[in-house]
């Protein structure tokens, strides 16, 4: 088997959380006996990544997304299991281990709040110890690609969120880190800031072959830029494996939407079940791997007359939805 | 080292940017230097000296000492800022020695404290009420190394209380309960000469006569040959239990981390 850049194996992660009761008796009782909660974040992770992917990581808030990264940066322990990134184990070994990773959080910047951009940078620079070449060639380039010329020398408290986080994503990447963990980096932008970064991410990847971890509640970020998905759930691994794969195996459910020229009665279709809607429409909904659509097409378009059709497949939000909701069941 | 020099330069620039700050430090210590006066010119009233030590020994020893403990500010809450609001998280992305980078931090503030604050007050106190003069330049010499060493013992028990951070929510009154000990026990509110046996008996074993008062008691030549050596090495014995108890917490700290929130 290839070595792969990033292995994980069997990690789990359990906070203690003290347990707070109401009631000023029952605190005061609290104060000489705290009692705990044990929650386990993450349990009994295993997965490999090779260098050059481009993994979308995503589950349901308080799924354990955030901590198995935090994980993987070496900020946090794991309670077990063993993590091995490009010869590192991340934790142990932080301070060798972090000049190769570039993280991102959504949430927290790494710049001073006061400021100009460029000072931090600036910092960047020497507590990375990049080199004067390629500090110039990163900054330049990346400025560019991300039009950051116009804020660069403004102190960060007067960004709007999208320039911070474009800014964030560049001092991120100004030591040219093999691995980049997005922790979230498109919270809170609008559209085009959206459509920006996912952009910038995917040119990263396609042209610099960085491996990167990303993490997000936008089902489109993944789809325009990840080939593979993780979805953990409640600290389990749910699904492992190719997008496309996903929208095949899980995406089956088809609806076909039919106007009539008149109202009709339609007989019972074995594993179809029909709606009647507003006017002459019906819909038919059914699974595409029971069903033949070609067949059950021409049956309809010669019984009777058709003034339109539609037909849908769910989007990829949907069916993430239902896995998260638990009506689709991953084996 | 350049990362670490380029943390100290960056906390210099930023102390240098609040004017109005050092101008009122360095009142604020002169100010102190005259209350401290005023009380022992009272005390002394005629008397040349008390218990064998005269009134110079005594106001050299508040100067030098209150000018060194406002010189040695140490921000004892900056970890558990980090902690509390997560950004400890970007600290740790960073290849730096997190330890080393605090380190950096306020030597950086200490070099700032010793320039605009120290030596001006060092000069109204000269002018104003008078300082006694090193018995020799080596005395000196040896006053400078001593209160690095002081400053580090110092630094060391500020980082134990800081990594009290990561079991506690809030290290203030840890540190409150610090700075009383070290006011107290250090001799910079009342010289060690004049503490009761019994207290002196029991601060021989801290190590809070080692901050202010060995490097003094150099200073006046009130301490000599073989004595100012075995000084010197109770110092470094305190950093090294010192840094030895806060690198244990330090280790342990790491795995209790819990980056809230994101």
């Amino acid at each position: 088997m290839s070595k792969s850049l990033i292995e994980l194996n069997g990690i789990s992660k359990t906070f203690k959380i003290s347990k707070r009761s109401k009631g000023i008796p029952s605190m005061a009782l609290n104060l000489f006996h705290p009692k705990y909660e044990y929650k386990k974040a993450v349990k009994d992770i295993s997965f490999r990544i090779n260098e050059g992917e481009m993994v979308g990581f995503i589950g349901p808030n308080g799924a354990g997304k955030s901590t198995t990264i935090k994980m993987l940066s070496g900020i946090l322990y794991p309670d077990s299991g063993h993590i091995n990134i490009n010869g590192f184990v991340p934790y142990k070994q932080r301070k060798e281990y972090v000049s190769n990773i570039g993280v991102v959080f959504g949430q927290k910047s790494q710049l001073s709040w006061d400021l100009p951009v460029i000072d931090s940078f600036e910092l960047i620079k020497h507590i990375y110890r990049i080199s004067d070449k390629k500090y110039e060639e990163n900054l330049e380039k990346f400025t560019e690609l991300l039009n950051m010329s116009d804020f660069i020398n403004q102190p960060v408290r007067q960004l709007s969120l999208g320039q911070r986080m474009r800014a964030d994503i560049v001092a991120a990447l100004l030591h040219s880190p093999k691995i980049v963990f997005f922790d979230e980096p498109t919270i809170g932008l609008d559209v085009v800031g959206k459509e920006k970064i996912r952009d910038f991410i995917r040119y990263l990847n396609e042209t610099q072959g960085i491996t990167m971890i990303f993490t997000t509640h936008d089902m489109q970020d993944i789809e325009k830029t990840c080939n593979r998905l993780i979805i953990i759930d409640k600290g389990d691994k749910l699904y492992d494996g190719n997008l496309i794969d996903i929208r095949e195996k899980y995406g089956t459910s088809r609806q076909l939407d039919i106007q009539f020229e008149s109202n009709i009665n339609i007989s019972p279709i074995e594993h179809v079940k029909v709606e009647q809607l507003d006017g002459l429409k019906k819909r038919f909904i059914f699974e595409n791997t029971k069903v033949h659509i070609h067949e059950l097409m021409s049956d309809l378009l010669t019984k009777y007359k058709v003034k339109d059709l539609s037909i849908t497949e769910p989007d990829i939000e949907t069916i993430i939805r239902q896995i998260y909701e638990g009506s689709i069941d991953i084996v | 080292m350049k990362p670490y020099i380029e943390f100290a330069r960056k906390t210099f620039i930023n102390k240098m940017v609040y004017k109005f700050d050092y101008v009122v430090g360095i009142f604020n210590t002169c100010l102190q230097i005259f209350i401290f006066w005023c009380i022992y010119k009272a005390l002394y009233g005629t008397s040349s000296k008390i218990d064998g030590i005269s009134f110079s020994m005594v106001t050299t020893n508040f100067i030098l000492c209150l000018g060194l403990s406002s010189t040695f500010q140490i921000n004892d809450l900056f970890v558990q800022e980090k902690v509390n609001d997560g950004s400890i998280a970007n600290e740790f992305l960073r290849p730096v020695n997190f330890k080393g980078r605090i380190l950096a931090e306020n030597i950086g503030s200490i070099i700032f404290g010793l320039i605009f604050n120290f030596i001006p007050a060092l000069f109204v106190a000269i002018i104003f009420v008078g300082i006694q003069s090193p018995v020799s330049s080596l005395a000196l010499l040896l006053f400078s190394a001593s209160a690095i060493l002081g400053f580090f013992i110092l630094w060391q028990i500020s980082f134990i209380v800081q990594m009290t951070s990561f079991w506690v929510i809030n290290v203030w009154s840890i540190s409150t309960i610090k700075n009383v000990f070290v006011n107290v026990l250090s001799g910079s509110m009342l010289p060690l000469w004049f503490m009761p046996r019994a207290v002196m008996g029991f601060i021989k074993f801290t190590p809070f006569a080692s901050i202010y008062f060995i490097p003094i008691r150099i200073y006046l030549g009130d301490m000599q040959g073989n004595d100012i050596l075995i000084n010197f090495l109770r110092q470094m014995l305190w950093i090294a239990i010192l840094y030895i108890i806060g690198e244990v917490m330090w280790r342990r700290g790491q795995k209790k981390l819990i980056v809230q929130g994101g």
